[in-house]
């Protein structure tokens, strides 16, 4: 069988990778919904239709928070183990991952074969999250992805010390309040992430450094974070798809042992 | 991953199980009955304090460490948000009076295991009867064994003027004697799951045990679960075989526990207080002195308050290969201080020297983060399975 297809479903959003032979033809994203088993479903369908490919020819592994509603996956794999497959795959010799996503951060400590030698994980609260990041560019209205431009104005970033997001934008307002600009507050917020999930390190960065998960689209993150790390951190090739690429892999592995 | 060499249902006959189901309610049953015999009820928080003593006092020790997420907020009356759960679960059950033994108890005897328990039992010793065994911190010391000593001959005092009865040393003889067997009865029980495929899971392991320690009926299950192992096997073969290190899992806190078990891990062995820790050392029934003796057994307990706490190591290095443990995974209640900084100690342990991963998990007793604990356990089994692939 050499169809195989990755499903990430993460907290925002829903991405579908398909595989033949190993390599990429198809992949697709939507975000996350209330009916979340169905809007799965129909993401998927809709990569297979795009490439031809019946269903019962795919072998499916899921990955994401809500890996277990994916119907007619074989298997589940964590996000940690998916990543660094994707990771490895498209940078290879990376030996630490940074993933932020939707909900929560990461950090991924690989072996030189790519295999996951540690990780660490901001999951008790959003303030390293992308979700951090939604809320503060909804209040300074500024549209995400053009929160980095936005950022890249800054003559003198805000300083945030707000632990949680919800101080956070008490914190925001405060500050817009006495004056600050929304280019500070915007390069405060993404220097403050970054602190935030370079904690996690605890001082132990093995470069290469990789940077995946849908906030690494947020252009200015990964300056922010080779800033806080103090090593050069590149953004993982296609980064909000190196999940549903390494569930991908890894379904296509499926039954091998 | 080898196949299993037995059926499901060869496995331990459950009778033993469901007899310590419903420990709990054994034990009242029993406190109530002695208690009505005139025999006093004294509480204890943690395993430094010998049971020994108290059994010589003719007194019912009876363990009183709150497992409960519930008595936590009527804890946090009297107590800061930030400090451990186990603590503060112990604490709601005096404020509620909704533990039955604690409220039977006619003694508490706490021990200086952490500042937020000592300060604790200051609250709680306002309206109860409390006696605090002071531990040396530096075992190591010259003069810490005999400071010990006298700690013990100071709550043997206690318990024979606030009972009136005298401590003999045939007295102490005979307890020791009984401890010595369920502790050699729950070590053989906890042996059982060295095996390539263990009869029981960890939980089971667990919950073989009882509040109230030296119980007749309980020996006899005990018993019943050894002679019934052999021929059983839980079907863990293809489990990952997890080491489960530092702080207790009192009755009702066991969710960390079930959630490596529940995601495809066996806890093959519990380094903590509330598993194999506290029976690997026996009272020497040959001393001339059996005080001594009882001291110097509970005085080489490895807990993380104890300074150069390298006891602990030993022990983690002895039982991680006897228990061909594939990965350990730490658990730390939040604002548990020592075990969360000895942590550091252990990973470096699991990693340099083990060459096995290592997982710390810092939660208390609130269900939130369980999804989220449930990630971070199974990427560390998808970890331990690649690692086996890959050699």
């Amino acid at each position: 069988m050499s169809f195989s297809a990755g499903i990430d479903a993460g907290s925002r959003t829903i991405k579908v990778v398909l595989l033949q032979a190993g390599e990429v033809i198809a992949r697709g994203i939507a975000d996350q919904g209330i009916a979340q088993e169905a809007e799965i479903e129909r993401l998927f369908l809709r990569v297979l239709g795009e490439a031809g490919v019946e269903r019962e020819a795919v072998r499916t592994v899921a990955t994401g928070y809500a890996r277990n509603l994916v119907r007619g996956a074989e298997k589940t794999y964590t996000e940690i183990t998916c990543h660094a497959r994707g990771v490895a795959r498209l940078a290879p010799g990376a030996r630490t991952i940074i993933e932020i996503g939707g909900q929560d951060s990461k950090l991924l400590w690989l072996e030189p074969n790519g295999l996951v030698r540690d990780f660490a994980m901001n999951d008790r609260c959003a303030a390293g999250s992308g979700r951090f990041l939604e809320t503060v560019a909804a209040r300074l209205s500024v549209p995400l992805p053009e929160m980095g431009a936005l950022a890249a104005r800054s003559t003198s970033p805000a300083v945030i010390n707000s632990t949680c997001v919800v101080f956070a934008e008490t914190e925001i307002i405060g500050l817009l309040a006495d004056g600050a600009s929304p280019a500070d507050v915007a390069a405060g917020i993404q220097g403050s992430l970054a602190r935030r999930v370079s904690v996690l390190a605890g001082g132990q960065v093995v470069p290469p450094v990789y940077f995946t998960g849908g906030v690494a689209l947020v252009p200015g993150m990964d300056t922010a974070l080779a800033e806080a790390f103090g090593c050069p951190v590149a953004v993982a090739p296609d980064p909000q798809f190196t999940g549903a690429l390494g569930a991908a892999l890894l379904a296509s592995e499926l039954g091998r042992c | 991953m080898s196949e299993c060499r037995h059926r499901q249902d060869d496995a331990v006959d459950i009778t033993p199980i469901a007899w310590f189901a419903r420990m709990i309610p054994h034990c009242l049953d029993y406190a109530v009955t002695a208690k009505t015999r005139g025999r006093p009820v004294v509480g204890m928080m943690c395993e430094y304090t010998p049971r020994e003593l108290i059994m010589a006092a003719g007194g019912v020790p009876v363990c009183l460490c709150g497992g409960s997420a519930k008595t936590v907020e009527a804890a946090e009356r009297d107590l800061p948000n930030n400090l451990c759960p186990l603590i503060k679960s112990t604490y709601g059950y005096h404020v509620l009076k909704s533990n039955p033994f604690l409220e039977m108890a006619d003694l508490i005897v706490s021990e200086t295991t952490c500042d937020g328990k000592k300060k604790m039992c200051e609250l709680m010793a306002q309206t109860r009867p409390m006696h605090v065994l002071a531990l040396p911190q530096r075992p190591d010391d010259a003069d810490a064994r005999e400071s010990w000593y006298h700690e013990l001959v100071k709550l043997k005092a206690t318990l024979e003027e606030r009972f009136n009865v005298v401590i003999t040393d045939d007295a102490l003889r005979v307890s020791s004697r009984v401890m010595n067997r369920e502790r050699a009865l729950r070590r053989e029980i906890a042996g059982l799951m060295k095996s390539d495929c263990p009869p029981l899971t960890g939980r089971q392991v667990l919950q073989l045990k009882s509040s109230i320690a030296g119980l007749s009926a309980d020996f006899a299950q005990y018993e019943r679960v050894i002679e019934q192992a052999g021929s059983g096997c839980a079907c863990a073969a293809s489990k990952v075989r997890v080491l489960l290190t530092g702080v207790p899992l009192p009755n009702g806190a066991e969710r960390v526990l079930d959630l490596i078990e529940e995601h495809d891990g066996l806890v093959v062995c519990q380094e903590n207080c509330t598993g194999l820790r506290p029976l690997i050392d026996d009272v020497d029934l040959d001393h001339p002195d059996p005080l001594r003796a009882i001291a110097d057994k509970y005085y080489h307990l490895p807990c993380s308050v104890m300074m150069q706490n390298t006891r602990r190591m030993d022990l983690l290095r002895q039982l991680a290969a006897e228990y061909h443990a594939e990965c350990i995974v730490e658990l730390v209640w939040q604002a548990c201080i020592t075990y969360d900084v000895e942590a550091y100690f252990v990973r470096k342990l699991a990693e340099e020297e083990l060459r096995i991963p290592y997982l710390r998990i810092q939660t208390d007793y609130s269900p939130a983060d369980s999804a989220r604990i449930a990630v971070r356990i199974q990427a560390l089994f998808e970890t331990v399975q690649g690692r086996k692939v890959a050699s």
